[in-house]
Formats: C-alpha cells, sequence, structure tokens
C-alpha cells in the first residue's frame, strides 16, 4: 500500500506550466499526439483562411488573395453577400427549418438512448441484452442514402409496404412522406431509429461505473427497482448527460447534409431544405461559392454562440462544462 | 526500446505524410501558374499572326508546333466523357471505342486523348468541382449554357473567338459540319466573347405520347384522338384493371409521370400553348425548357391535377428522385397504361427497352405506339420539336494548355467518317444492311465483340457536335433512322418518327448575346419542379393558390429578372416579334 502511494506521487502531474523533464520522459506519448493535432491544423485550421471568400468575389483559376472584394455596381461591399443571403426567402427558410428540425430531434432523440439505456440495465438475462443491444446499434451502420430508400420501399404512398397494408385492412393510405407535417415525423423518426442504439453506448459505459455499493445502500434503505434507477443510476450518469447535452446544442444550427438531402422530395420541400442542403445546391451545384461561404460562416458563429451558452449554463449550474 | 522505435517510425510515417501532401498543392498551385503563361503565350502568337500580312501554312504549322498537319511533339488533352454507367455496358473510359479514337488521334495529329468521366446524371456537380480544383478536362461539354456563362464570370473559360480565328484553317470539317451560324451563335454581340461552341441535332423529334396499344385492343378502344377520349380511355384502363392485369389489378398506374412534370407532361402542355405564339414571346419564356412561364401551361397542369385526384395518374412519382427506375420498372412489368416522355423512349435499350421488356412477357402484341391525341385550340397537336441548331455546347476551360490540340479533336469529331463509325461501327459488328432497302439496321454487339458495345444509343456522348444519326449520305441517314434500334419493330420507330413531326414546330434560335440574369437565379429548375409537383397533387379547390403562389416565389428567385433581360435584348436586337 505504501509503495503503491509512493509511485503515485512519483507520477503525479507537476504544477508548472512546462515541464521539460516531463516531456522528456514522455515524449512517445507526445509524439503520438502529434498526428491529429497536425490533422487538426492541416484539414480543421489552415482551410479556415477561406471563409475570407464570404467578403470577396470567387474566381476560378485564381489565388485567395488576389480575388476582388465583394462589391456592389462598381461599390466595394463586403458584405454583399450576408445581404444577399438574407433577402433570400429559400435560405430564411433553410434557417427556420434546420433549427426547427434539430431542436425536434433534440426533444425526440436526446431522451431515447437514455431510455434505452436504463432499461436494458434493468435486463438481468445477459445473452438477451446482448443481442437487443446489437439489433439496437445495427442502423447506425447504415447510410441514409440506404435508410432513405428502405422508407420509400416501406412508407411510399401507394407502393410502400406499410400503406398497402393500411389500405388492404381497409384504412386509408397515410402520407408519411407526401405531406410536410408527416414527413417531419418520418423524418424525426427515422434518426431516433437510426441513432438510439449507438448513443445509449456511452451512457451504458457511464452505468457501470456507479459504484455498485450504492445500490445494495438503497435496497437496504428498501428503494424498489424504479427508484434506485431514479436515486442512483440518474444521478450518477448526470455529468454525462449535461456534456452530450451541450454537445448537442452546438449541433443546433448545424446538422449532417445526407439524412436531409436523402429524405426530402418536392412535395415537401418547404420544410426539408436545412442549410446544408442550401449551401450545396446553391454552392456547389449553381456554383455561388461567396454566397455559400457567407452561409456557412453565419451558421458555424451561431452554432458557437450556442455552445458557449450551454457551456456556461452549465458550469453555472455546477456541472462540468466542455473544457 | 520497441516502444521507441515505434514512435520514430511513427513521426516518420507523418513528416513522410507531410511531405507528400506538401508537394502535391505546390504541384497543384503551379499547374495554373503554367497554364496562365501557355495561354499568354498564345495569345502573344495569335497578336503576331494578326500582324503579319502573308498567312503563310508553314509558318503557322511552325507557330503550332505542327507539320503537315501533325505536331512535332505529342500533345496530351483530356476530354470530357459522360458515364451513364449502363447495365451490361463496358467501362465508359476505357473500351474499344474509345481505344479507337485514342489511336485515330495519335495517327493523325500526334495527340494522346485521355478521357475523365463524369457521372450523366451529376455531370453538373462533377465538373463545378473538377473547375474549382482546377483539374477539369481540356474539352467539357455540357447542355446547360448558364453555366457555362457561370463559369466564364468567374474566369474559368478560354475565350474561343481569337482561338478560332487564327486557327481557322485547322478546322474546315467543323465550319461545314456547323456552319457559322452555329459556331457563333453564343458570340456575344457586345463583349466579341464566344464562350462555347454549340452543337447541332440530326434528329429533331423530341416527345410523344405514347399509349398500350394491347390494352386498347383487348377493351376494344379505339386509339384516343382528344383529350377528352385520352382521358375516357385512362378511365377505362383503371375500371378495367382486373380485366388488364388480373391478380395485379391493385398495381394498375392508368397515367405514370415522373417529378419532372414539365418534360414528362409536355406534348399536353405544348397543346395548351398559342399555336400562332410569336417567336419572340416563346424566346422570353424560353429559358426554362419545361415552359412553366408559357402561357396555357397552367391549363395543362389544371387538368393533370383533376386526373391525378381521380387516380389516373401514379400517386407516388414525386417521391422518386431522378435516378430512380421505379417508375421504368413499372412501365416494363405491364402496370402502366400511358405515359409521355422522349419520342422513342419505348425503344431504348435494346433488349432492354420498354417494347423488348413487354413482347418478353406478354407476347408480340404487348407494346407502346406513339399517339397524337391532345388537340390545339385550332385542332391541331401543336408540339415543338428541338431545335436543329444549338444542343451540347463544347467549351475550354481556362487550364486548357492545348488549346490548338483541343481543336484538332473538335476537328477530327466534325468529319463525317468519324462520326459514322462512332454511330454504326463496322459492319457485322454493331449494324447489318437490310437487303431490301439497303437501310443500315443497328444490332446489340455479340459476345465476342462485346468491347464494342456502345455506352450511350449511337454513342452520343463521343460525337460530342452531333446529336443524332449523321451517316455519310443523308439519304441513307433518313432512310436507316427506323433501323437504328435493336429488338424493336421498326414500323413502332417509323410510326413514333411521324406521330412527332405531326403539326410540330421548331423553335428559332435568337442570337441575341449573353443573358446575365440566367446566371443569377439560385435554384430556378428546383423552384419550377416544385411548383409544377405541388400543383399536380393539390386538391381541384386549392389549385389555384397553389400554382400562382409557385409562380411566384419562381419568378421573385430570379425568373422575371430572366423574362425582363429577355425582353430588353430581344427589342435590342430585332425590329418585329418574328424572325
Amino acid at each position: 500500500m505504501a509503495k503503491q502511494k509512493a509511485e503515485k506521487t512519483k507520477y503525479v502531474v507537476p504544477k508548472s506550466k512546462f515541464n521539460k523533464t516531463y516531456i522528456k520522459r514522455y515524449w512517445q506519448l507526445y509524439a503520438l499526439l502529434l498526428l491529429p493535432i497536425i490533422y487538426l491544423i492541416v484539414f480543421k485550421y489552415l482551410p479556415m483562411r477561406y471563409i475570407i471568400i464570404a467578403f470577396k468575389e470567387y474566381k476560378l483559376n485564381m489565388p485567395l488573395s488576389k480575388m476582388p472584394w465583394a462589391s456592389v455596381k462598381g461599390q466595394t461591399d463586403a458584405l454583399k453577400y450576408f445581404k444577399a443571403a438574407f433577402k433570400d426567402i429559400d435560405f430564411k427558410r433553410a434557417l427556420w427549418n434546420t433549427v426547427k428540425l434539430n431542436l425536434l430531434d433534440l426533444i425526440m432523440g436526446f431522451p431515447a438512448p437514455i431510455i434505452f439505456a436504463l432499461i436494458l440495465n434493468e435486463l438481468c438475462f445477459k445473452r438477451f441484452k446482448k443481442v437487443v443491444q446489437t439489433i439496437a446499434y445495427m442502423p447506425h451502420f447504415l447510410s441514409w442514402v440506404i435508410i432513405a430508400s428502405l422508407a420509400t420501399q416501406l412508407l411510399a404512398p401507394t407502393d410502400g409496404l406499410v400503406n398497402q397494408l393500411i389500405t388492404h385492412l381497409g384504412g386509408n393510405s397515410v402520407p408519411f412522406l407526401d405531406d410536410p407535417s408527416h414527413w417531419v415525423g418520418t423524418y424525426v423518426g427515422a434518426g431516433v431509429w437510426q441513432n438510439f442504439g449507438w448513443g445509449s453506448i456511452i451512457y451504458l459505459a457511464s452505468i457501470a461505473s456507479i459504484n455498485t455499493e450504492l445500490y445494495e445502500a438503497a435496497s437496504v434503505d428498501g428503494a424498489g427497482r424504479f427508484k434506485k434507477m431514479w436515486h442512483v443510476t440518474l444521478p450518477g450518469i448526470k455529468p454525462t448527460i449535461v456534456v452530450l447535452l451541450i454537445m448537442n446544442l452546438g449541433y443546433i444550427m448545424g446538422g449532417g447534409f445526407e439524412r436531409p438531402w436523402a429524405m426530402k422530395n418536392n412535395l415537401v420541400i418547404d420544410v426539408a431544405e436545412v442549410i446544408s442542403t442550401y449551401v450545396y445546391k446553391v454552392g456547389i451545384q449553381r456554383l455561388k461559392i461567396s454566397l455559400t461561404t457567407a452561409v456557412g460562416l453565419f451558421q458555424s458563429v451561431v452554432g458557437l454562440f450556442f455552445l458557449l451558452t450551454a457551456n456556461t449554463i452549465s458550469r453555472k449550474l455546477g456541472e462540468r462544462g466542455i473544457w | 526500446m520497441k516502444k521507441q522505435l515505434l514512435s520514430v517510425v511513427l513521426a516518420a510515417t507523418m513528416v513522410f505524410g507531410l511531405v507528400a501532401c506538401g508537394s502535391k498543392d505546390a504541384a497543384q498551385t503551379s499547374a495554373p501558374q503554367a497554364a496562365e503563361t501557355e495561354t499568354t503565350a498564345t495569345d502573344d502568337t495569335a497578336v503576331d499572326t494578326a500582324e503579319a500580312t502573308e498567312p503563310d501554312t508553314n509558318a503557322l504549322d511552325e507557330q503550332r508546333g505542327m507539320q503537315d498537319g501533325k505536331f512535332i511533339e505529342t500533345k496530351h488533352i483530356t476530354v470530357e466523357l459522360y458515364d451513364r454507367n449502363v447495365d451490361g455496358g463496358t467501362e465508359a473510359g476505357n473500351n474499344a471505342w474509345t481505344q479507337w479514337i485514342q489511336q485515330q488521334m495519335l495517327d493523325r495529329y500526334n495527340v494522346e486523348v485521355e478521357f475523365v468521366t463524369v457521372s450523366r446524371w451529376q455531370e453538373a456537380d462533377d465538373i463545378n468541382n473538377l473547375l474549382a480544383s482546377q483539374s477539369a478536362p481540356d474539352i467539357c461539354y455540357t447542355y446547360n449554357y448558364s453555366a457555362i456563362q457561370t463559369y466564364a464570370n468567374m474566369g474559368g473559360v478560354l475565350d474561343l473567338a481569337p482561338l478560332l480565328e487564327e486557327n481557322k484553317d485547322l478546322v474546315p470539317s467543323m465550319f461545314d459540319w456547323l456552319g457559322e451560324g452555329v459556331i457563333y451563335q453564343d458570340l456575344d454581340p457586345n463583349a466579341g466573347t464566344l464562350w462555347a461552341i454549340e452543337g447541332k441535332r440530326n434528329e429533331i423529334c423530341r416527345i410523344n405520347t405514347f399509349i398500350r396499344k394491347d390494352w386498347l385492343d383487348t377493351l376494344g378502344l379505339p386509339v384516343p384522338s382528344t383529350k377528352q377520349e385520352f382521358e375516357d380511355t385512362l378511365i377505362a384502363f383503371r375500371d378495367n384493371a382486373d380485366t388488364l392485369l388480373g391478380k395485379d389489378a391493385s398495381k394498375m398506374v392508368p397515367m405514370s409521370i415522373s417529378y419532372d412534370v414539365g418534360w414528362r407532361a409536355a406534348t399536353l402542355i405544348e397543346s395548351f400553348m398559342d399555336p400562332d405564339i410569336t417567336d419572340k414571346e416563346y424566346y422570353v419564356n424560353g429559358y426554362d425548357s419545361r415552359a412553366l412561364t408559357q402561357n396555357g401551361t397552367k391549363e395543362a397542369v389544371r387538368l393533370l391535377n383533376k386526373w391525378y385526384n381521380e387516380g389516373l395518374i401514379w400517386k407516388d412519382f414525386a417521391v422518386h428522385t431522378a435516378d430512380d427506375t421505379t417508375e421504368d420498372d413499372m412501365i416494363k412489368a405491364g402496370f402502366v397504361g400511358a405515359f409521355i416522355h422522349n419520342y422513342d423512349y419505348p425503344f431504348r435499350n435494346g433488349k432492354d427497352s420498354i417494347n423488348a421488356t413487354l413482347a418478353a412477357q406478354y407476347g408480340e402484341d404487348a407494346k407502346f405506339i406513339a399517339i397524337n391525341t391532345f388537340e390545339d385550340k385550332n385542332g391541331g397537336y401543336n408540339k415543338y420539336t428541338y431545335s436543329n441548331t444549338g444542343d451540347r455546347k463544347v467549351f475550354f476551360p481556362a487550364t486548357n494548355d492545348e488549346p490548338i490540340a483541343s481543336l484538332c479533336y473538335l476537328e477530327f469529331m466534325s468529319q463525317p467518317e468519324t462520326v459514322e463509325f462512332l454511330q454504326i461501327g463496322e459492319e457485322g459488328v454493331i449494324h447489318t444492311t437490310d437487303a431490301a432497302s439497303g437501310a443500315i439496321v443497328i444490332q446489340a454487339p455479340d459476345e465476342a465483340h462485346h468491347d464494342w458495345y456502345q455506352n450511350s444509343g449511337k454513342n452520343i456522348d463521343m460525337t460530342i457536335n452531333c446529336n443524332g444519326l449523321r451517316l455519310s449520305s443523308p439519304e441513307l441517314t433518313t432512310l436507316s433512322l427506323a433501323y437504328s434500334y435493336s429488338d424493336v419493330d421498326p414500323e413502332d420507330v417509323k410510326n413514333a418518327i411521324e406521330v412527332a413531326q405531326v403539326d410540330a414546330k421548331t423553335p428559332k434560335t435568337p442570337s441575341v448575346g449573353d443573358i446575365q440574369a440566367e446566371t443569377e437565379g439560385t435554384d430556378l429548375d428546383g423552384k419550377r419542379d416544385q411548383t409544377y409537383d405541388k400543383a399536380v397533387v393539390a386538391s381541384e379547390a386549392d389549385f389555384d393558390s397553389v400554382w400562382d403562389q409557385g409562380i411566384e416565389e419562381y419568378l421573385a428567385a430570379g425568373g422575371q429578372a430572366i423574362i425582363d433581360e429577355r425582353t430588353a435584348a430581344w427589342d435590342a436586337t430585332y425590329s418585329s416579334d418574328n424572325l
């Protein structure tokens, strides 16, 4: 025991900010860390200089520094593309849809893995638990293109399996894909279906680290299953929940491209167009690079604002932030 | 020790990785610079040749680095080629045809040709990316002129006017085939720039309405010849699903369309347009190839909307996207009674064609025939063919550092023998000669010659400035047209060609210069399709408001600006409303 303690003190992190001996001793580990840092610099930080395209007129075959500043009728107006974006009804629609769909995703999709993890935790047959867990993970590995075609096969108004079943049973076909409000439900539902199994892994790990003595103590005090869940498990994974919530709030203005792109169709475009699909359609397909860089920049700034706010609130509430 | 070794290896990998990245970057940035200097070099020679009093062919040849029409040093050019991912086809960029072209270009001009394949269905995205990354092929083509104009505005396209001016003697066949009018169709009268060279169509038929002949026979119905009769026929199909489809009765679709309503209802829409419309009105509203803002379109869609609500039109059309084959599969399975499409759609793709598939399942009688059934207000069947001038547009990106060798490629592609070989190949391989009429009959190659399979009909993707059968003799071309589809009845093709030309008008192509507003809109085609789709599925009571709102958004998103600029450009160029 004493020997262990001695070792612990020996390896404790030194208080000083920069310690040469420390780096010297563990330089191999630092060398390994270099790889991800270089990745971040090359692929995340260096490209950031192209943000300036949002304030310039994009030209093919011209180095960044030589591109002229954005101008309206010869008058330099660096904010031209921001103004243009906010005049564009499609962008405003995409902005609103992004927030709306992400919020719905958060409300429906965030609690789902927690609930699933709690339920799974209560199962006593180990093998059954494993099987259920694996089945629930699976959709995570399907691409959205596949999920969207599955959805079309299952939910199309007349050819879809589900609607064929409904009509054969004498009901009316449900417009899962072609009516805007139904489509939102389908979209959110598909998202929950794809992610709840995968999302629950981190909670299960977190639950496993809860001290079992707490459960024993609760049992002695006469707590039932539900009480134990409420008073032991949930508080035990609260820090995990908070950190994940903050990170998810950071995505409220973001969100992937594949899911809305693969699932949208012309009839529901008013609720399905989000910023990422707008950027692809206008920027890549119509080559309006400056306009969509402006949109992307705006999106990132708002996203950052959400992240910082959530982090501050969480710290104020006495929880750990993400840094 | 082991740990140290591992970290050294890892660090080394990283360093090498970085070096590799860096050098690639360097290569990429230096390439366009090199291109720039070389283009300026050709510009300089342009001045020289213009100043030279006697353009001596030998001197010209020398400046181009050529001798007897051949480059002294081997040149290398890259050429765009659509990849259609055909079932049972060959590798798009490497097959007997591409190898033949490569060999010919090497023999004739000492030019190495490399094909860059882009997906047919995402060509615009692919070309955008290639241009932005400075790696676009030297010769590009697309159907969309406003895209080229967008590239040109960004400095990404080579001006062909001076290039043609000084190298006209290199491309006699191109001038023969296209003519000055087509070559300079896109010349901007004010700036004098020429960003693209238009191609030509040799077959101008465009659309047809098709109906299942065997279903008409089974139900004892005549071939419909008016809108009302057509509607009655669709109703008869719907109500007799049990007779026509037996146990598959629930799969009956009297008429199918796709999300691209403007195209897939084109004969109907054009029948609602005024047959006496002026050239100016047609042109002004003609930016959109789907006639969204033409006079009469709304009433056509209203009729479609009525049919949709009566269960005569496929309910699921809007949820399937561009490259989805659900509808084709449905038509081939025999569940569909009528549709509107390319004038030759049921005959395309040999054994996999719609008519061949139907015949294989249900017997020779099961087939689609082309009909004229949507009467216009004068009692004719108003419709439009393609214009034979102007089709695919060929352009050279600014990164093209071999513009002269690229011109040689266009010259090669304009020669009648080249086109004829690419279209019909060698006798016995992909065509035979009909003993009675002497017509050329296209057939699919056998197993031994599979490498000569044509990935696109008549190799249209390779004959970049010619769309449609073009044999050395025009008489033979007309005669052979009906035989250029394998595995289907030539009589049906003949009928389709005739039907497509009844009361058909060929749009005039005015030359009024670049319309800047056409590069401004953000997503006009998307807006147009959304308007069409939403209007078709609306309830009859909501139809007007849905349509009007869609049109309003389309116009606000840039449609109106295009109409206005086109009107102004027309007024500035022509004094009359008709050409």
